[in-house]
């Protein structure tokens, strides 16, 4: 059965009407053109195709460099066997292509849900204290100078609060090293974070706002737990996880895939966080429950300090912050369970 | 010209080749690239007949090994010691030059038209200096001097590429480059001030207020995506009607490109958040819509019968220089 196509002499582009065929003796294929001559002739396994692919035309390639090309997919299959059919079978059924995708789901979410929070965490475990000192510098010398100032706090509270910290830290008794950091944070306000060094920055804003010992208390044992747990290295981690699978597996690292990917790293990265912090909530409640105080202070005192950030209409919505919502927080301070 | 591919189709192959590479734990994933490019470049028609893509994968798979490879003693470096990092930039941009120059050879040889392949035969120190020194120039003048840098790179590209045996000649007026640049500024400076106009200046857009305040924020947030999207893509559209409008294959044939630089915006920018809502499963149908928006926009004006080229011995290019490229995301433009 002849193929219908074009024929290129080799290095040129210049076309013309021909037909691939199988030549008497089966071994040979030829290119004829409309006259019946013979434009081309080589034996059949040193013949090659281009692999099939959509509805693309296929090249059939003679060994002088000698080209036909034809939109006869299925006839250039029955001529030259063994030239990648079988992909091309796969792309085209739409059953399969549901398939990949359920398969490709299932895989994300497992990525998503065990993969980036195991990986992040082992990485974690296998950065060197050196490592976790030098993003510590590098977040601090950042912030230093522009949002956090120095402390304005009066030197008897501050001996109050390094009291507290020490104190705090001796309860935790992990075995990390924590260091107290005290600074003025007027374009932050009431805040505290800890660096994966173990340094933790509490602001004057939020000593401000702080009633009692349980108060701080709380504040500092929520911030030794995302040290105790590398809950800062592995949000760093995690957050490029994500979008580096993506790009590994898509092949595609370009400003296109690059952004819209953005969005769902950004909103995965939250939700992320949001566990977080969740866990540190949960190790602070224990930690003051184990020494005689009541958790429901820290619940109390978060409620005080969105009040004083956000006003009466709460801080936005949680699924898109870093922190789940005060009251939720709040709730499950106050349920945590007695030891 | 045109552009024959289907979304659904290429959504098939693109889906199975995806659910491969995971299922091969990245390995296929030189053979899925292949077959995306080869899907592109067949489907788009000059006249009777379409473009070919011939890369061999394994080459891809091994310029990816290699640059997975320096990104790891790159961040080993980074864990170790942080003080040998400027070794690495140094290192990096001496082997940029590099890099472009053979990405841009690895394309070129690897796309035929008509049995006839293409070529590339820029120098290491001609992108060194189209992509380095005209850039640091640019810089240097408060980029005053940005189109006669984005010049460069587009001679660099155009001027050192062939078809076979005859030769890409661009000759393109600076003055209309600065003229689209400043438009670009102009656009993007009106979306700018829309965006204050809009938020009233405030920079926490997730401070609560009442309705109507809620809805000039959306609307300013709108405005800036548009931007900071969609300005690239005018630029683009612009410049690459100017460079193709203004480029000669051998002695007759010529190119006409007329992208709308406002449709261009509109796709690319729709592209991206239709992509991001259908998560993902739409970025088939979003780069046939622009494949086939971009063919539609060109035209090749020459001889009736493209059968004169004739092809020149070369041996293939070298995979390495573009995978490590597009592995860190080096864009060359046009």
């Amino acid at each position: 059965m002849p193929l219908s196509g074009f024929y290129f002499p080799p290095g040129s582009a210049r076309q013309t009407e021909a037909v691939l065929r199988l030549a008497a003796d089966e071994d040979y294929l030829e290119i004829r053109d409309s006259g019946g001559a013979i434009l081309a002739r080589a034996p059949r396994r040193r013949v090659t195709a281009t692999s099939r692919l959509g509805a693309l035309r296929r090249k059939v390639e003679f060994p002088d460099g000698a080209l036909f090309e034809t939109a006869d997919n299925d006839g250039v299959d029955a001529l030259l066997k063994g030239h990648g059919g079988a992909l091309a079978r796969l792309e085209r059924s739409w059953r399969l292509a549901a398939l990949s995708l359920l398969a490709i789901i299932a895989c994300a979410t497992l990525f998503i849900l065990y993969g980036v929070p195991s990986s992040a965490e082992w990485l974690a475990r296998e950065t060197p204290p050196s490592a976790s000192r030098l993003i510590a510098d590098q977040t601090l010398k950042a912030m230093d100078g522009k949002l956090l100032l120095p402390t304005r706090l009066p030197s008897a509270r501050q001996q109050q609060i390094r009291d507290r910290f020490a104190i705090v830290a001796r309860w935790e008794g992990s075995g990390h090293r924590y260091d107290l950091l005290l600074r003025s944070a007027p374009h932050i306000g009431p805040n505290a974070f800890a660096l994966p060094d173990g340094r933790i920055v509490v602001t004057d804003q939020l000593a401000l706002m702080a009633e009692g010992n349980a108060d701080l208390d709380g504040v500092l044992a929520h911030e030794m737990a995302h040290v105790n747990h590398a809950h800062g290295l592995r949000s760093v981690y995690q957050a490029s996880l994500v979008p580096a699978a993506i790009a590994f597996i898509t092949g595609d690292a370009s400003q296109f895939a690059q952004m819209t990917v953005i969005l769902p790293a950004i909103l995965l990265q939250s939700a992320y966080s949001r566990k977080f912090e969740q866990q540190a909530d949960d190790d602070a409640a224990a930690l003051m429950r184990r020494h005689g105080e009541d958790p429901a202070a820290l619940a109390g005192f978060l409620e005080r300090m969105e009040l004083k950030t956000c006003g009466k209409t709460g801080c936005g919505p949680s699924w898109l912050g870093s922190h789940p919502a005060t009251s939720a927080r709040a709730a499950r301070l106050r349920r945590a369970p007695a030891q | 010209m045109r552009f024959e591919g289907s979304a659904g189709e290429y959504f098939k192959i693109w889906i199975v080749n995806i659910a491969l590479t995971i299922v091969t734990l990245g390995i296929f994933s030189a053979w899925a690239k292949v077959r995306s490019k080869r899907y592109f470049y067949g489907n788009t028609y000059i006249g009777t007949n379409a473009f070919d893509y011939h890369a061999a994968p394994l080459r891809i798979l091994l310029g990816r090994a290699i640059a997975f490879g320096f990104l790891l003693a790159y961040s080993l470096t980074a864990a170790i010691s942080p003080k040998l990092i400027g070794l690495w930039y140094l290192l990096f941009l001496a082997a940029l030059p590099w890099l472009i120059k053979s990405s841009l050879r690895f394309a070129a040889r690897n796309t035929s038209y008509r049995n006839v392949r293409f070529d590339f035969h820029g120098s290491y120190w001609g992108a060194c200096k189209a992509f380095i020194l005209w850039q640091m120039l640019a810089a240097i003048t408060l980029f005053s001097m940005l189109p006669f840098a984005h010049r460069a790179r587009d001679y660099y590209h155009i001027n050192n590429s062939r078809y076979g045996q005859a030769a890409f000649e661009a000759e393109i007026p600076v003055g209309k480059l600065y003229k689209y640049y400043g438009l670009t500024l102009l656009a993007i400076l009106g979306a700018l001030a829309a965006i204050v106009a809009l938020t009233g200046g405030t920079m926490n857009i997730f401070k609560p207020a009442d309705a109507p305040v809620i809805f000039a924020r959306i609307a300013a947030v709108i405005f800036g995506a548009v931007a900071f999207w969609g300005a690239p893509a005018y630029l683009g559209a612009l410049t690459f009607n100017l460079a193709l409008n203004n480029t000669r294959l051998g002695e007759n044939v010529r190119f006409e490109s007329h992208l709308s630089p406002v449709r261009m915006t509109w796709i690319v920018f729709s592209n991206i958040v239709l992509t991001i809502i259908s998560l993902g499963l739409l970025y088939p149908w979003a780069r046939v819509r622009r494949a086939r928006y971009m063919a539609e926009c060109m035209t090749v004006i020459g001889p009736a019968d493209a059968g004169d080229f004739q092809s020149m011995p070369m041996p293939a290019g070298n995979a390495i220089g573009e995978e490590v490229a597009s592995f860190f995301d080096i864009d060359f433009g046009l």
